[in-house]
């Protein structure tokens, strides 16, 4: 697929900048804070409607005005789309393909594929077990759109649990009348139920994702080191069986209950899980140098794209944000090996200097200043 | 004008457009008609309180469906809300009464079962002469909670059904969601 407009109108620190992608790699220059990681999120948003670095509408939208608009142009294989989603200060969103709003968002997504890599991500490696949550979670959004609707629900489900146990706690410390017993089984069910959904989508892309990153791990570090990937759900996942996992799920509530009632909060559950890197059988977290974690990062990134592209049949886009400087000459080749003219590229940076002088020659570079393309 | 603005701003789905488009339509009628809906407004306030048996909004301590000797005393249909009975009446498919829970069960909201009309369906239920009770509440989250939860306790005392949930009518299979296609796939049935 190729974006070749993008618009953004009250968007960050972009008032009204209209954006054309004439080359597969863009380079988009600029000093800090003027606004280049903003035109990736822009994409992001577009691709995924979430943001790895806002979680509030109303930060996105430029202050002083009461909603922000991004327009796009992409071409996919079958023709090309107009995509348009606005932003409002007040959470809600709208969003269109051609010109047409969609009553359910969950329709937007999968339109726009994109993987995002950015100086973030060595987190996925070195920060705890939300960062790698997150980050599966936003591949399926995107190859499974109605995994976003589970994914609200099982959240939903586990607030409500959640506010009951709370409720409970403060009940027992009064000696108020006791807990509604009944209540609590059927959000139990509720939470298996959904949970169980969550826990088998997410081992299921870990499967198909696991021996891709391994593949590229190989190919970027010395042959002698093994990456695997391995998911640890927090109900454990002997077989595929939905009713297995929900008894599973449901024997372990049990089991907690107790812990769950003292700390008035859920405790089992896919919100905690786990996914573990290890490479040659020791934890990339303690083990791996930071030259070791980017190389992971950088073949988790490469298996994301190659099972975008598989699963939907068309390269997605890459946004590399700020990520291209922090990798030796070794690791930029590869990348920009992979990449070459099939992934459409857009790449954030400081200054020109750590680029290949080739490189350069093929890639359209923009300056942004403050909001404005230069 | 300002307080009538602001009056019907807090009427739901008004905005402070719609507001003052009202409130000029207002102030535009002859007075007689303007003394009727208030006089409507305050009696329909004064006069409509629920139903002691169903909880459905009424005049009466029991409603017109409660009482109507036509109607199949011997099942019942619980909804969340008062709206739902509307809705369900305009069909003239159903015949049986109904039990209004006037709400769903919420902790995020502090609604627990105990906010709600269940013990009284209890009630209603245990005495005996129930043959169903169709639980008919939206699929949400809390909807579903709401319902699994109605439907323990009452189960012990009578036959308890759901509503069916798929494929609008006249609705393509080709344009229908993913999640509405799972449910209606769960709720299939044989053909006769």
């Amino acid at each position: 697929m190729y974006l070749k407009s993008l618009h953004l109108r009250q968007f960050r620190n972009y008032r009204d900048q209209e954006v054309y992608f004439t080359a597969p790699k863009t380079i988009v220059l600029g000093d800090n804070a003027q606004g280049k990681s903003n035109l990736l999120e822009a994409v992001e948003l577009l691709a995924t409607l979430r943001s790895h670095r806002a979680t509030r509408d109303r930060d996105l939208v430029q202050d002083g005005t009461a909603s922000s608009q991004i327009t796009a142009l992409l071409e996919r294989a079958t023709g090309s789309v107009d995509l348009a989603l606005t932003l409002r200060h007040n959470g809600r969103r709208t969003v269109a393909l051609n010109g047409h709003t969609l009553k359910r968002q969950i329709d937007f997504l999968g339109v726009m594929s994109a993987v995002q890599f950015s100086s973030l991500d060595l987190e996925l490696v070195r920060g705890g077990p939300g960062y790698r949550r997150d980050w599966v979670d936003t591949l399926l959004t995107q190859l499974e759109p109605v995994y976003a609707h589970i994914l609200q629900q099982y959240n939903l489900v586990l607030r409500q649990r959640n506010a009951l146990l709370k409720q409970q706690k403060s009940r027992t410390d009064a000696l108020a009348p006791a807990v509604d017993a009944t209540e609590l089984a059927v959000w139990d069910a509720q939470l298996a139920a959904l949970g169980t959904r969550v826990i088998r989508r997410r081992s299921r892309v870990l499967q198909r994702l696991a021996p891709l990153a391994q593949a590229w791990h190989h190919a970027i570090s010395s042959s002698t080191e093994h990456l695997e990937v391995h998911y640890a759900p927090n109900v454990s996942l002997e077989n595929d069986d939905p009713l297995l996992i929900q008894h599973a799920f449901l024997e372990k509530v049990k089991e907690r209950a107790i812990a769950e009632h003292a700390q008035g909060t859920t405790l089992v559950g896919p919100h905690r899980d786990e996914i573990e890197f290890t490479i040659n059988q020791t934890p990339a977290r303690q083990y791996g140098s930071q030259g070791q974690q980017r190389t992971l990062v950088l073949a988790l990134k490469l298996a994301e794209l190659k099972l975008i592209e598989s699963i939907i049949g068309e390269p997605p886009l890459l946004l590399l944000d700020d990520v291209l400087a922090e990798l030796d000459l070794k690791r930029q080749n590869k990348l920009l090996d992979t990449i070459q003219d099939r992934f459409q590229t857009l790449i954030t940076t400081t200054h020109l200097g750590s680029f290949d002088a080739q490189w350069l020659q093929s890639s359209q570079i923009l300056t942004v200043h403050a909001g404005q393309l230069v | 004008m300002a307080r009538l603005i602001e009056q019907f701003q807090r009427l739901p789905g008004v905005g402070p457009k719609t507001a003052q488009r009202l409130a000029l339509h207002i102030l535009k009628r002859p007075e007689t008609e303007v003394q009727e809906l208030a006089r409507a407004l305050m009696e329909a306030k004064q006069q409509v309180g629920l139903c002691t048996v169903c909880f459905h909004l009424s005049a009466d301590p029991v409603c017109e469906i409660c009482r109507s000797t036509s109607r199949d005393q011997s099942t019942i249909c619980v909804v969340a809300d008062s709206r739902d009975v509307i809705a369900l009446e305009k069909t003239r498919e159903y015949q049986g009464v109904y039990h209004v829970l006037g709400g769903l069960i919420s902790p995020m909201e502090g609604i627990g079962p105990e906010q709600l009309h269940i013990s009284s369906l209890i009630k209603r239920v245990s005495k005996g002469n129930i043959a169903e009770v169709i639980i008919a509440i939206s699929p949400s989250v809390e909807g579903e909670t709401t319902t699994l939860y109605v439907g323990q306790l009452v189960k012990p005392f009578t036959k308890v059904t759901r509503i069916a949930f798929g494929l609008p009518m006249g609705g393509d299979l080709e344009y229908a969601d993913e999640v509405t296609l799972a449910r209606a796939l769960e709720g299939r049935r044989e053909l006769d």
